[in-house]
Parts: C-alpha cells; structure tokens; sequence
C-alpha cells in the first residue's frame, strides 16, 4: 500500500507527540506544581482531604507580594542577571581562544593541557570555598556580588573550553586555509571565518555559563551575607526558610520568577542557532 | 613549445624552492613559522590557564595539604599526619556506605541520563509544529536554580502531602495514607535513593539533549547527503556517521556531568540530609558535615578527595583514548 | 505569617543611615569616646519568627544611633552559619559580632575569640547567675568566650481533645505518651518523632535518652558512658513507640514535618518547639484551641530533662569593634523582656532572675505558663559534658538519630549500641590525638 505523503506526516506527528509526552509530563509537572503552590494560601498546602492540583481556598498573590515587598528579591534577580552576564563575558574570553588552541594549533602538550583543564572537577567545591574565601577577602570583595563574578569562572572555563574544542574541531581545515590564503593573518582566521562558522558552540557555551552561574549555592553562601547582594537562589533560600519553618509559596515563587523568563530567552537562542539547520542533518 | 615552457615552469619553481628555503635558514628562531604559531597558541591558551592554576589549582594544593593534616576549621595551619585521615575514613562505616552510595547514584544517574538526553535530542530533532513551545518547556527543570527546584521536590516527595501519592493512590496503584502501601519516598532507603537520583536525572537531562542537539546540528549536511546518496537508511546514517562525528561532544558532555554529579552535594543536602540512617549519604554530603558543620577540615578533605587517586587516572585514559580517535 | 517591611531590610543595610539629627549628637556626646563613628557588623540566624528579626534590626540599630555606632545586621539560616564562619576565618574577615546559633563552635574557634568574661561575669552577678547548662555552649576550660543570648526548649505539643475523648490523662510520662500514641493511631491520629537527619531527630532522641537516665559522657566530656542499661531501655522504648504508634514517614521526616502533621490535624502529640504551636495557630485555628504544652514528659525514674537548642553571642579577635559589640550584648540582655515578646515567648533566657513570673508572653498564656519552669530541666547537646568539637562531631553526622533508626528497624538493640557507641568513641579520640 502506498501511503501518502500526508499520512505520513500525520503519523510522524503522532508518533513524535507520543513520544514527547512523558518527557513533557516528567519535565514539566514539577514546574506546574510549582506555580499552584506559589498561588496558594497557607492554610490550604496542609490539607489532605482536597484535590491538591487546584485550589480549594481561592488563589492569592500573597505570595508573590510578600517576595517583591518584604526580600531583596528585585536585587537578587538583578545580581543573578549581571553575574551570570558577566561570567559569561569572562568565560567567553578565556574558553574561545583556548578552545581554538587546544583544538586547531597542534601545540606541543596541549593534550595534557586539554585533560589538565578538565581535572579541575575534580577539586570540590567543598574544600576550595576555603583558600578561595582569602582570595576573596584579599580582593576587598566579600559580601559583594563581584566575588562570584571572580568565582564562578572555575567551573565554566573549563566545560566551555572543551564544548569550543569539540566545535571548532569540526571546522574544515580548508576553510581557515582558505582565509589564510586571502591575506588574513592567524588571529584574523580565528576571527572572520573560524568563529561564525562555529557560532553554535558559542552559543552553547554562553547558555551553559550562564546557566550554571545560576545554580550556584555554596559559594555565594559563604561569600556574601548581606541582604542586597544576594543573587536568587541564595536569597530565596536564607530568607524563606527560618528555622524549621518554610515560607513554600514564596520559595516556589521566587524560584519561578527567575527560572521561567531564562527558560524563554534559552528557547530563543536555541532557535537561533538551530532553525537553519533543522531538517538538514536527519531528513 | 611547450617543453620549453615546462622546463621554464620547472626551472622557476626549483628557483622559488630555493629562495624559499634560503629565507627560511636566513630568518631568526622566532619569526619561524612553527615558533610563531606556538607563541600565538601559547598566547591564546594563557588567560584560561592562568585563571585556572591560580583559582582552582594552588587552592587544589591547599586543599591535598588539608587532606593531610588535622586541621580544623579554627586552625588551619596544623600538623602534616600523612595518610592519618584516609585511614581513620576506611575505618568509618558511615564512609564505606556513602562511597557505596556515591558509585550506585553516579553510574546509576548517567546511564538514565544517557539514554533520555539521547532519545529526547534525537525526538526533538524530528521536525513538528509546536516545537519551540515544547523545548521552551523542556528545559526548564535545567534553568530553575536546583536550591529550588529540589525544594519544590521535596514538597512532592512529602511523606504526608505528596501529590504524586496523592495522585497514585487515587488510580488505587498504591495504598492508602498511613498504610504500608504508601510509599514514603525519601523515607524508605531504596526509595530515597532511588529518589534523589530522579531528581537528579530530572535536572539533568535536558542539559543532555541540548549537547547532543548542538553536535548534531554541526554535523556538515554534505557528509549526510553523501551518506544518503550511498543508499545510507536512517538508522545506518545515525550510527555510521553521526555518531562518530558527534561522538566528541557527547563524550565530553557525559563526562562532565559525571563529574558533577559525583562533586554535587545540593540534591541530597536539601531532600534528605544523607538519611534515613546514610542511606542517601554520598561522599560530598559527609564531607560537609564533618568538614565544615563539625570543623574537622583535615578530615573533611580526605573524604571529599577520596576518589580523587582513582578518578585522576580514569579520566586521563578515557580522555588520551578520546584524543587519540580523533586525530 | 508576620508581615515584614521591607523598608527595614533597607534602613538596616545601613542606605538611610546618613546625616543625624541634633538629638542623636546630643545623645553621641555620651558615648564612650572609641565608639563614635564607627561601625558594627553582625550576623545572626533568620529566626522562625521574622517579626523576631525585624525587631531585633530596628533594636541594634536604634542602639547604634544613640552610641554612634552605625549597626548592620545579616541574616542566614542557622544550619548555613558553620560554612559562613569557616570562610570568614579562612578570609580573616568578615562580621564582628557572631552568634552561633544550634550547631555551637566555640570550642572550634575560641583561640581566635575574645575573651567574654568581662561581659558574662558581670550579667551573670546583675541577673541571679548564669543557668547551670549556660556554662556548656559558652565556656572553654572556664573561660568564657561566649556570652549565651537564649535558647530553644523542645517541649511537648499534646491535643487535648483527642486525648480526652480516649479517657487519656494529661501525658507527662514517656510511657503515657506512648499509650496515646497507640490508643489514638487506631483512630487515625498517629504520633511522629523523626527517624532521619534533621536537627529535630538529634535533639528529640536525646531529650528520651536523658530522662531514662542514660548519658553520653561524664561531666568532664572525656568519657564515653553512653553504653549502658538505661541507653538500652530507652531503645526498646523508641522501638515500641514507633510500631505502636507512629508510621514509617517518620523516616522520611525533616525539621518542619512534625509541625505539619501537628497543623493538618493528624497528629496526637509531637516533641517540637514552639515554632509548631504558633504554625498551627497561624493555619489551623480549631487545632490550636486544643493544642497545650508540656515541658517535658519523665522517664521511667521520674527524671525530666528538655534538650534545647542554644545561642551564643562571640566576638572575631578579628573584628574591628569589640568594644560596641560587647556594649550591644549587654544592652540586650537589659532588655530581655522585649526580646522575649518580640519572639512571640520562643527565645527562653539564660539568666536565672529573667525567669521571674509572669515571663513575657508564655506568662500570659495558660497554655503555655508551665514553660516558665523549663529552666531547671533544660541540658544541651553532651549533656553532662560541655559542647565541645567531638560532641558537635557526633551530632552534625547524626550517629544518634541514626541509632534510633536502626532499632526502629528491627536491628538488634545491642549490635545498634555497640556500633553507635564505637563511632561516637573513635570521633572523640580523633580529638584526643590532636
């Protein structure tokens, strides 16, 4: 029997539907289950006679009130925003060349440089937070927000560095040779061919600074106690959990209100560098 | 004619070879191609390295320093015990039951990783409308802050409220409240470790696929269409072709999230505390509590650079066998 | 849920601290001459009531207006506070006043403290003297390089309505708790002490073992006495009151769970701080109405003793004005009558003539008026030894509450107490050796 193209289409839909869909539930539910807590009363998290995935005494925005009008939390999210933008930056600069050493210049011991760079995983954030805290002091910037800026580097120069290598390996020589031939000298090759034709990577590796600047706890704990310098996930954590009582809807709002906006702007960049691409490596 | 213009060819390349080569006895060591090279990749490689050796590296040494001393947290300058703390850890059961639990949780958490991040990438590569929204909603669990987000689990894991039992006991898959039937997530050894790397994976994930969507699409569609045009079906593309040319990054990607995961003390702080009685205890949450909440810094260190000695060697033979495939 | 306002975040990070006013000059002029202009840093623990900390910033800084002293107070959780001092010795730097709240490092850090003798000495003569276990969190070798501020009692939180509709007397015995327990469960009201590694299971389980008599060492803190026969008892104990009583979420539970059980209405009884009795009375009205507080129930010999929770004032040697830090600690403890009604009755003094009747709010309350007693059976973490590094050890790797899990598991009573007596023995000799 001969399917038309447009049965094939209706079924490729619903097989990829299908299939998504347990991911969708796993990955999403949690989230769902987030944003109905954040709008509930108090009174009506501790009940176990209702239906918990809907509201049994009417919603609020208490919640969310208590987080803007009694936190920092319009700094934090301001502190989270410029750490992780200025960690980037810094990543970027440092993972870039690297990553395009190590991968394309053949430079004696750059194997075990390579492998050096990634040993620093190693070393748990635990026991560093310790000899880094002198740093810190040294550098005149405990209980400011621009010591993590000096931070987290640690841990995205590294990855960063390998994710380039593995992308700007996969540029063709002949490209870069090609640039070089016009008169381009090697920086200039690096530059004007090199790193559009590996965007993505860069990319990439921006989402993934970025991202892991947010998930930090332990650094910016022993690092920063005032208030205003606080970035999210240590605000919301220090100051909505007293003891052994937890203030669950303004935890979960808090947590959503940043988490969620950064979700978007990921989905963006993804299309970017995705959309032209698309169909083109499995058709 | 033309073999005299050919000898003239010949004759005029032997004449530049020649130029060439007295050029290049003729200029000094560090205007030579090669040195130039190494010095612009030198150059290029200096401010990772640096920021690395001085943030993470001389703090590496303090910290081996610690691991062999009887530091305290009041006094970090103390006595050299050698391998004292190493063997007053083997010596700890609480130590062999987080290093037991360590492995389970790491080799446990990656093969499920492996396998959604690789089957969620390769859906997600499928194309279908509604896309962006579905990978805007996919890679939230990465993007919440994990200090949350494991709050958030804590609450659904909740022996009381929880309203995955909530949900399960009302399609009668399990028991009721306060019955043996209710499973009591995070209270249940098996269960809670079983939990905590679910919440890992869950994390996770995402941050797989989106690796594994990455290298995919920098995969050059001329060797896909060269494959194809060889009568290459799907399946023989997937393996033949785009494996190994992703291979690299896919590696990589695992790779660190292995190593993350064995250094990430957040999920199991937060949900379970290392109990019920250590059975989510892993080796950074003990670390903590007896380094830092107890003081004892020297010992601390020993345990959380415990798999430090075994780890160091793996990683360099996966990574020079990595390096070797490729060039 | 007590409302904060943001505008004293602001006024504390110090952003509106700027000219003064004729007044508070006039009021400088007092001051002791070292102290103008300068700065005071702190750092505290969130207490569980925030109304509690918004107090206590307005109260320092107001303090710091009349000294000319410019006072800034931070706030993080109080199981986050030893990651928080390790980094600032290691920095040398950081706050100048430090409250060890829960988890006590004075013996830890007490080389790098100044000398509080100066200041405990002379409140301890003003108020009456000094509690007997006031001595545990704060002194080194005799030496105070601490100054208790107050400490949280862990009594007993008991429905009354429940009880009484089972005939049951008021349950001021162990054993009567657990005839509750098992009288109530058959009708749905469980009761639920933790199993797990929280900061509750530590401090509940000791408060048992201490009234049946057992101990962890001598009052020198040397020697391990923990194996004996009353450890033993109190074991069988816990494991009868958990198959009688309670059900396995006991094992998943942390330090908040227990007042959620008490707050939904399930619960018989708990062992928990106050923190639970105003939950409940902030969520679930009906419930509160029947809620009532016993200080704590005795053991078999009729010996009660509460396990609480402590909180020193220290000072860095470090830090940069010890001079207004000291002068800040005495101001308050002046003034423990507002502290404790800023608390909602939750912060119980260390002085002995602060416990004259009525005490501020839990004297008002009928509910809660046998409180005022609690002084006298109140014991820490060590009990009878002081709370020093290796019993801090035992506790922040929970070998007790972990004991307790064993047995309630069914493992055999003298392998559990063997194995938990050789962990607590080989930490404190780590210590001896060093």
């Amino acid at each position: 029997m001969v399917r038309s193209a447009r049965q094939r289409d209706v079924r490729r839909h619903v097989l990829v539907y299908a299939g998504l869909t347990p991911y969708l539930i796993i990955a999403v539910f949690p989230i769902f289950w987030m944003l109905i807590t954040a709008l509930k009363q108090e009174s009506d998290l501790y009940r176990m006679d209702v239906v918990p995935f809907w509201f049994h005494l009417p919603p609020t925005l208490k919640n969310f009130a208590l987080l803007f009008q009694s936190t920092f939390y319009v700094d934090w999210i301001i502190n989270t925003m410029l750490i992780s933008f200025w960690v980037s930056v810094i990543t970027l600069l440092t993972a870039v060349p690297a990553g395009y050493a190590l991968a394309r210049l053949k430079l004696p011991g750059s194997e075990n440089l390579g492998i050096g760079i990634f040993m620093t995983y190693l070393v748990p954030s635990i026991i560093l937070f310790i000899p880094l805290a002198r740093v810190v002091s040294v550098l005149g910037l405990q209980d400011k927000w621009w010591s993590l800026v000096v931070v987290y580097p640690t841990f995205t120069i590294p990855f960063c560095t390998w994710l380039l290598m593995g992308f700007f390996k996969t540029v063709p020589f002949e490209i870069e040779e090609a640039a070089r031939v016009d008169g381009c000298g090697q920086f200039g090759a690096l530059l004007r061919v090199v790193l559009p034709v590996s965007w993505p990577g860069v990319i990439t590796a921006m989402i993934f600074s970025f991202t892991l600047s947010m998930q930090d706890f332990l650094y910016s704990l022993a690092f920063i106690s005032v208030s205003d310098n606080k970035p999210v996930p240590l605000g919301v954590a220090t100051e909505l959990i007293r003891g052994d009582v937890y203030f669950w809807g303004s935890l979960m709002a808090g947590a959503l209100l940043v988490g969620v906006p950064v979700a978007i702007v990921y989905n963006l960049f993804l299309d970017k560098f995705i959309s032209g691409i698309t169909g083109a490596a499995i058709k | 004619m033309a073999q005299l213009s050919a000898r003239g060819e010949r004759d005029r390349s032997a004449a530049l070879a020649i130029e060439v080569a007295r050029r290049a006895a003729a200029t000094p060591w560090w205007r030579r191609v090669a040195v130039r090279r190494y010095l612009f990749g030198y150059t290029l490689l200096a401010p990772a390295v640096l920021f690395v050796l001085v943030l993470v590296g001389l703090p590496f040494l303090f910290s081996l320093y610690l691991a062999m001393s009887d530091a305290s947290v009041g006094d970090p300058v103390a006595r050299f015990v050698g391998l004292e703390n190493f063997r007053a850890a083997l010596q700890s059961s609480a130590f062999w039951s987080s290093l037991r639990n360590t492995v389970v949780f790491t080799v446990g958490a990656a093969i499920c990783k492996a396998l959604l991040g690789t089957t969620l990438a390769f859906l997600l590569m499928q194309p279908f409308r509604g896309k962006k929204v579905v990978r805007a909603l996919i890679v939230m669990p990465f993007t919440i802050p994990i200090a949350v987000s494991a709050l958030g689990w804590k609450w659904m894991f909740d022996s009381q409220f929880s309203v995955i039992n909530w949900a399960l006991s009302r399609l009668h898959l399990i028991g009721e409240f306060g019955t043996a039937g209710w499973p009591v997530w995070l209270g249940q050894p098996g269960l809670a470790l079983g939990s905590v790397m679910f919440v890992n994976v869950w994390r996770s994930f995402p941050f797989g696929a989106i690796v594994l969507m990455a290298g995919l699409t920098s995969v050059p569609p001329e060797v896909i269409d060269a494959a194809k045009v060889d009568g290459a079906n799907f399946l023989q593309r997937f393996r033949k072709v785009i494996v190994p040319m992703i291979a690299p990054i896919l590696f990589v990607g695992g790779l660190f999230d292995t190593v993350f995961t064995l250094s990430d003390l957040s999920i199991v702080y937060l949900l379970t505390n290392g109990g019920p009685d250590g059975a989510t205890e892993i080796l950074p949450t003990l670390a903590y509590q007896v380094g830092i909440k107890a003081g004892a810094l020297g010992r601390g260190a020993a345990i959380s650079l415990f798999l430090f000695p075994l780890l160091l060697p793996a990683m360099i033979l996966l990574l020079r066998n990595l390096r070797r495939r490729e060039w | 849920m007590a409302e904060l306002t943001r505008r004293d975040f602001m006024r504390v990070s110090g952003t509106a601290l700027a000219g003064a006013s004729i007044a508070t000059m006039l009021d400088a002029r007092q001051a002791p001459a070292q102290n103008r202009g300068t700065t005071l840093r702190m750092i505290t623990w969130s207490h569980f009531v925030p109304a509690y900390d918004q107090w206590f910033d307005k109260f320092a800084r107001e303090w710091g207006e009349k000294n000319g002293v410019k006072v800034l107070v931070d706030h993080i959780p109080n199981l986050e506070l030893p990651a928080r001092y390790a980094a600032e010795f290691a920095a040398g730097a950081g706050h100048d006043l430090i409250h060890f709240a829960a988890q006590i490092l004075t013996g830890h850090y007490y080389k790098n403290l100044v000398d509080m003798g100066d200041v405990a000495e002379p409140l301890g003569k003003k108020y009456g003297g000094w509690m007997e276990a006031a001595t545990s969190p704060a002194q080194v070798n005799g030496a105070w390089y601490a100054v208790p501020d107050y400490f949280v009692p862990i009594p007993v939180l008991w429905r009354k309505d429940l009880l009484d509709q089972a005939n049951l007397a008021t349950p001021d015995t162990w054993d009567k708790l657990r005839i509750a327990a098992r009288t109530l469960k058959a009708k749905g009201h469980p009761t639920g002490m933790q199993f797990s590694h929280c900061n509750d299971a530590n401090h509940n389980w000791r408060a048992v073992l201490y009234c049946f008599g057992a101990r962890e060492t001598d009052p020198s803190g040397q020697y391990i006495i923990l194996d004996s026969k009353e450890t033993r008892e109190t074991l069988r104990f816990a494991k009868a009151l958990y198959d009688e009583g309670m059900t396995p979420e006991v094992f998943s539970w942390d330090d908040a769970s227990d007042n959620r059980y008490l707050a939904s209405g399930v619960a018989c009884w708990i062992h928990d701080a106050i923190s639970a009795y105003r939950t409940t009375q902030d969520t679930n009205p009906e419930v509160y109405k029947s809620t009532y507080v016993l200080p704590e129930a005795a053991g078999p010999a009729g010996e009660r003793k509460n396990v609480g929770e402590p909180t020193v004032f220290a000072i860095w040697k470090f830090g940069k004005n010890p001079v207004a830090a000291k002068e800040l600690i005495t101001y308050l403890a002046d003034h423990q009558v507002e502290a404790m009604t800023a608390s909602r009755g939750f912060n119980m003094p260390f002085l002995r003539a602060q416990y004259k009747k009525p005490m501020p709010v839990i004297g008002e309350d009928p509910k809660l008026s046998p409180m005022q007693d609690i002084e006298k059976i109140t014991a820490f973490a060590g009990y009878p030894g002081p709370m020093s590094p290796p019993a801090q050890e035992v506790v922040t790797t929970f070998v007790i509450p972990d004991m307790f899990t064993r047995v309630a598991r069914g493992q055999n009573i003298d392998e559990t107490v063997k194995w938990g007596v050789g962990e607590i023995r080989r930490i404190y000799a780590k210590y001896k050796a060093a």
